[in-house]
Parts: structure tokens; sequence; C-alpha cells
């Protein structure tokens, strides 16, 4: 078979300011393509992407090529298979349950929730993305996770960093000088809260990690709560953002999901319409075939799941934001051993807390500018301001 | 083939033919029935698929695997001693006629 064409046409710019119409392109000509600007092959088809994520045998998550190492400081169960991965996974699983959640912290989450919209003035036009949807997602999970001291400020920042630094793909050393200081104050906080849990257990993912019977490594427990920063405030944040931004450009959709009190499936078309983490990489274990052309072994392919959450096999209309869908099977979680571990924490707080209380409490909230909002990004992406009016 | 039937949480009965080495959770994602999501493909990594055997049929389907106690700790809604994860239910020609049950939240 021959091998994937390749898109010299495509430019990192172009992905990171939209790349829906470069993906719907992909997805009719060129499914399977190599992007010589990202060095990397693209799989734009849900079929595909869902296929790869689903054996990790043949699509290894180890790929040694990418910043991550050095930006967290370690080698994380992001970039691990098999048993190893599964071992460090489940070691802070538990603590993301929806009954610890039900039971433990829901009460918890809407208080922190109205905390943060009791402070929001009515009748003016406020940034709800950086007044409510960033420091509520860094607020809660800063109790998730254990880190009970650190600021909202601190939180977002070590994330942002995070972020940066294991996209680094140009090796940039001023952003692992970045990170390297970030990863300094986290490792002195994360000791510090140990240490309190030690004493004082709750059902956070730090204590159930250290208080274990059987606990992994001490660098494992710190990577996890790293990967759970950097991965665990700009997802929420962007879908809470991007779903406003859903529900107040289709006001017939909202008042529909009012009156049904549909807002987990307002939340679930929202992360299937702009997914907060567009792709992924694999590395191809062996010489293989996707979609009939040659896969070598060695090379990296992209799993784009923002382009599988549109594709026209599986979603009629996918480029618009469409609430009451006969079904969602959207990829925005992934799929396979690195399905997303803070799914379950995502559709209860943000799903069943954050929209609800934020729509009950400003119930006429209008978007004056809609062309205004900036869209941003290629690898995780969202809008980067939401600024609403409220009433 | 073997024919399972899904006993929706409402009562509603869906029975499907399914091939023998597939499992629970597939067949059910392969024929559109509802109330199971199998979110992460059968890596046991979701407890979207979560089920309740048939009280007529748990020694058939036999005990959970390794790890799937700790991932039904992760399912949506109440975990009973029936619980299985069905994508770890693999149909075998004795388990014609299976019938299982379905919470009413996977998520």
């Amino acid at each position: 078979m021959p091998l994937a064409p390749v898109d010299e046409t495509v430019a990192i710019g172009d992905l990171v300011r939209d790349p829906y119409p470069i993906y719907r392109r992909m997805r009719a000509e060129t499914p399977v393509v190599r992007v010589p600007s990202v060095k990397r092959t693209f799989l734009t088809k849900a079929a595909h992407t869902k296929m790869v994520k689903d054996d990790p045998v043949l699509f290894s998550s180890n790929d040694p090529t990418t910043p991550m190492e050095p930006a967290f400081r370690a080698h994380t169960l992001m970039r691990k298979d098999g048993e190893e991965h599964r071992r460090e996974r489940m070691a802070m699983q538990k603590a993301f349950t929806p009954k610890v959640i039900k039971t433990n912290w829901a009460q918890l989450y809407r208080d922190i929730t109205d905390r943060y919209l009791d402070r929001l003035p009515r009748g003016e036009t406020v940034d709800l993305y950086s007044e409510v949807c960033a420091p509520v997602s860094a607020r809660i999970l800063t109790h998730i996770l254990g880190l009970d001291g650190a600021s909202d400020a601190e939180m977002m920042r070590w994330s942002q960093q995070l972020i940066d630094g294991a996209g680094n793909f140009g090796w940039d050393p001023k952003l692992f000088e970045i990170t390297d200081k970030a990863n300094d104050e986290m490792d002195v906080h994360i000791a510090a809260c140990a240490e309190r849990l030690r004493a004082e257990p709750d059902d956070s993912a730090l204590s159930l990690m250290v208080n274990a019977a059987d606990p992994i490594p001490w660098s494992q427990i710190v990577a996890n709560i790293k990967i759970a920063i950097g991965g665990g405030i700009n997802e929420p944040r962007d879908a809470m953002a991007t779903i406003v931004y859903g529900l107040l450009t289709n006001p017939d959709q909202l008042a529909e999901v009012r009156r049904q009190e549909a807002w987990g499936a307002a939340f679930e078309e929202g992360i299937r319409w702009v997914a907060p983490i567009q792709a992924s990489s694999r590395l191809v274990m062996e010489d293989t075939q996707i979609g009939g052309v040659d896969i070598p072994k060695g090379d990296i392919v992209m799993s784009i799941q923002a382009s599988s959450n549109r594709d026209e096999d599986l979603f009629e209309d996918g480029e618009d934001y469409r609430v009451f869908r006969d079904k969602n099977p959207h990829q925005a979680f992934g799929t396979g051993p690195h399905h997303c571990a803070g799914a379950h924490i995502a559709r209860r707080t943000v799903g069943e807390i954050m929209m609800p209380e934020l729509f009950e409490r400003f119930p006429n909230m209008s978007l004056p500018d809609p062309e205004a909002i900036v869209w941003h990004g290629f690898g995780f992406r969202g809008p980067l301001s939401m600024p609403v009016t409220l009433n | 083939m073997v024919k399972v039937t899904y006993v929706a949480a409402d009562g509603t009965r869906t029975e499907v033919d399914a091939a023998v080495g597939s499992n629970v959770m597939q067949t059910a994602l392969d024929n559109d029935v509802d109330g199971i999501v199998g979110e992460c493909g059968g890596a046991m990594m979701c407890a979207t698929c979560h089920c309740y055997v048939d009280e007529g049929w748990t020694e058939a389907t036999g005990t959970r695997r390794d790890g799937e106690d700790d991932m039904l700790d992760c399912a949506a809604d109440e975990v009973k001693p029936v619980s299985r994860l069905s994508c770890q239910i693999k149909l075998t020609e004795e388990l014609d006629g299976l019938v299982v049950h379905l919470p009413e939240e996977q998520v």
C-alpha cells in the first residue's frame, strides 16, 4: 500500500487559529495524512482514532520524543502503558468516583461555585472565563487533590506552565526554566500537604495515595498530582466557557435545556463540539495500515479527537452546537486505557453543579458580541475570554 | 450467534443476536442498546458499562476479573453483588439466553 499523503499546506498557526475547516477537508479528502509542520501523521476519522487508542500494544503512549518528561521532571503515567500505567492510575482513581463526589463533596462544590457567583455584579459585563470558569475549576481541583493552601492563582499558573512545558516542542530552554521553578514550588507544597494528610487522612487523591497500604513510589505520587494539576483546570474551564457560548448563541436550545434540566446533555455536546483536549500522540510499534495506507513502525500518529467529534459518519450537523442529539458518541474523554481519569468529576462538577448554578443565578445572561470571542489552540482548545452581561 | 437480553432501568427489554467471542458491552453498542456507554472501549478504565447480571445467570458469567472490583467502585450507580462491567463478560455458547439488567445511570 502507499504511504499516507503529505499535506504541506497546513501550518501550526492555522491549526491554532481554526483547525475545523482543515479537519473537515482532511476527513473528506485525506483522512490519514502526514503533516510535516507538526511532524505527525494525522488521523481525522472517528473509527481510526478509536481504533488507535483502543490498541495500546500497537500504538504506545510511550512516545520518547515529547517534552513532557522535562516539563514534569518525571516519566508520568500519561506516557506509560500496561500494568505500570494501571497501577499508578488506580492509586488515585478512587478519589475521582461519582460516589465520593456525591456523598462527600457535592455540597462543598456548590458552595464554592456560589461564592464566586456572589462576587459578580449584576447589570454589568464581566469575563466569566477569568471570574468563574478558571478560578472555580482551580478551587474545586485543589480540594479533590488535597492541596489545600495553594491559591487559585498558584494553581492556575502551575497548570498553565506545565501545559506550556509539555507543549514545548521547540525545546526552548527558557520554558523549561519556568517549569523547573514551578516544579520546585509544587514539590514543596505537595510534600507539606502529604505530611498533613498522613496525620489527618481525607478522601483527596493525595491522601489516598500516601495512605495506601501498598503505595506507589513518592516520585510517582508527585507526578500524578502534577498531571492532575496540568489536566484538571483548563479542561473544565474551557468546557464551561464553550458550553456557555453554545447555549447563549442558541437561545431556543437554552430554553429547552432549562425546561428539561438537560445540563448533562448540554455538557456532553459542548465537549463534543469543541473538545478541550483536541489531539493526542501515539508511537507506532510495528508496521501497520490505517485507512488503506501504510503506517511504518516508529511513525507518530496523532489522534485528532476534535475531528472525530465532528465526523460525518457519526454526527449530523457536527459543526453546530446541538444539545438534543439522539446519540452523542464523542471521544472528548478519549478511549482505551488512557480514557480521561477525570471524566466522572467533569460531568458531575461542570455538568451537574457549575452550569445549572450559573444559569439559575443569572437567568437573563447574554453574550453581547459573540463574534468578538477569540478561540485558540491546537492541542488544547477553548475561548480566550467569555464576556457576558449579567441579569 | 447467541441471544442476549438487556433490561433497561424502566423495564424495557431488548433482545439481540450476539457473536460468540464479543462481549456484553460491545454487543450493546453494536445494536444501539441504550443504557451502556462503554466509553473506554473495554480497557476497564471508565465504569460506564456497568450491568447487573440476572440472578439466574451469575454462575454462568463467573466471577469478576482482576481489577474489575476496583473499577466498579467508580460506577455511577449502586454496586450490588451481581454487578459486573459488561466489557469483561465475554460471550460463549454457554451464555446463550443471557439476561442483564442496566442501571439508571452510567455517567
